[in-house]
């Protein structure tokens, strides 16, 4: 009763289901890239969390390390401990370069520890102190980990961002290219300590 | 000294073994040569049943005698061989992992029949580990007009080994050069730093974050070394303390094999096999008792 063919329908007809075919395809494909995009920056988020976290673990045990230093090397404890511009950890509003350059300040810590170490060697064969040194090299493999999963994530949305089509809907909806988390380069130089 | 005097025996009476198996050999083909020239004749017929029974008692007494050797070899040369290289090595050539310790891997399909032997089990630089040969077996049905035909096929041949893992991390691990996991947990596949790696390893993790722990950029250079250096395919399972790696290279080792004179490069391949156990220490570092919780 109801069955309706093609000539029914008209050329005009065609060409507005095909347009409207196509724009539902359009629009669903908008969709799909733009909530991978949202799930990607979500995950780039959630890495640099875990970037503050890893950071904070570090600094609470390179401060424990100090602090045993210190009955050990006062001097040489409180030269290390103005290195580190944030004594109180990370402050909420710091951003992504800010975390680096604390990064890169730990790390300097770190190495200047290992060279007091050398000068007290009563330092070397406390335990606390070996313990806590055991500590902190897990805290930088955590530390290590957390950035190379950042930098993963941004690697991932950085190529939607900047691959067309997909760069059309990056653009709609204002996503930029994501920073990366580097700090190799400065953790390479080596560090010289005027005590 | 004394260890060459024991293969020199070991050649001798293997090679009475293999004189049996080439008997029965020689055996079969009169029978079967018999049976073809003249299969009505009842005289070549009674040739041909006489000849039958030879080769299969050739063949039983062989296959006795060759078994008796092989577990013979293994609980002595191969015993003080690898005592010598592993001290306090345990070495149990009849028993197997269990399959509860082989599941625990998460990687392996449940097999309908489960076969494994060469159990060792031991500790190198206080790293506990164990090591044994596994064979897992499916079963097909084939339905044929005459009925139906069940048989097994082999998915798996080769070597499961469980060390200890030194480092502490949440959820669980695979990376596996083939397959997916054989798992209840939520996985999600990871994407390393290296496009090589990704291309050669499939890589599941229960958290993402586990992975980059686990899979530093020397551990990742290490296991693709080891997968170099131990052809087949690879699996590796991090669970709690445990590393779980199961090499399906198609190999049943620590056999000897008929025809084949025991020499030193006989006894060279078992020592490597062997040390393949300290290799997979030694290369992913588990012997570093940095993070170690205790």
């Amino acid at each position: 009763m109801f069955n309706i063919t093609l000539s029914d329908i008209g050329t005009g007809g065609i060409i507005l289901i095909v347009i409207g075919a196509l724009l539902l395809i359009i629009v669903i494909w908008y969709i799909s890239v733009m909530n991978r995009l949202r799930q990607l920056e979500l995950k780039v988020h959630e890495a640099e969390s875990g970037i503050d976290v890893a950071l904070t673990k570090r600094f609470d045990m390179l401060s424990k390390m100090l602090q045993t230093t210190k009955g050990y090397a006062k001097h040489e404890a409180e030269t290390l401990e103005n290195v580190v511009k944030w004594r109180s950890g990370i402050p909420k509003e710091a951003t992504l370069k800010d975390k680096e350059e604390f990064f890169n300040q730990l790390n300097q810590v770190a190495q200047g520890i290992n060279v007091v170490v050398e000068k007290y060697p009563d330092l070397k064969a406390n335990t606390v102190f070996l313990e806590l040194q055991s500590a902190v090299a897990n805290t930088e493999e955590h530390l290590q980990a957390a950035r190379r999963l950042y930098n993963a994530n941004v690697t991932s949305i950085n190529t939607i961002i900047v691959t067309f089509p997909q760069s059309i809907v990056a653009n709609m909806i204002k996503m930029t290219k994501k920073p990366y988390f580097e700090a190799e380069e400065q953790k390479r130089q080596d560090v010289t300590f005027d005590f | 000294m004394e260890k060459d005097v024991r293969i020199t025996k070991f050649n001798q009476e293997k090679k009475k073994a293999e004189f049996k198996f080439i008997v029965s050999g020689i055996l079969a083909f009169i029978a079967i040569g018999l049976f073809l020239s003249s299969p009505e004749s009842e005289i070549v017929l009674i040739f041909v049943v006489i000849a039958a029974i030879g080769f299969l008692v050739f063949l039983i007494m062989g296959s006795v005698e060759y078994s008796k050797i092989k577990k013979n070899f293994k609980n002595t040369v191969l015993k003080d061989l690898f005592q010598t290289l592993i001290p306090d090595i345990q070495y149990l050539p009849e028993k197997g992992i269990s399959p509860t310790e082989a599941y625990a891997s998460e990687f392996l399909k449940t097999a309908d029949r489960f076969h494994s032997e060469d159990y060792i089990s031991g500790t190198i630089d206080d790293v506990n580990f164990v090591s044994s040969d596994l064979k897992l077996e499916e079963r097909h049905v084939q339905h044929t007009k005459n009925g139906t035909r069940v048989y097994y096929v082999t998915y798996f041949l080769g070597r499961i080994f469980r060390f200890d893992f030194n480092k502490v991390f949440t959820g669980n691990l695979q990376v596996l050069e083939a397959g997916s996991p054989y798992s209840r947990r939520k996985f999600s596949k990871v994407k390393l730093e290296s496009i090589d790696f990704n291309k050669k390893f499939r890589i599941f993790a229960e958290e993402d974050i586990t992975a980059f722990y686990i899979l530093t950029p020397d551990i990742m250079e290490a296991i693709f070394n080891l997968e170099k250096r131990n052809p087949g395919r690879l699996s590796m399972s991090f669970l709690g303390d445990h590393l779980y790696v199961a090499i399906n290279n198609n190999r049943d080792t620590f056999e000897l094999h008929l025809f084949r004179k025991l020499d030193e490069s006989v006894i060279e391949e078992f020592k490597q096999d062997l040390l393949v156990i300290k290799d997979f220490i030694v290369s992913l570092k588990l012997n570093n008792k940095l993070f170690k919780k205790d």
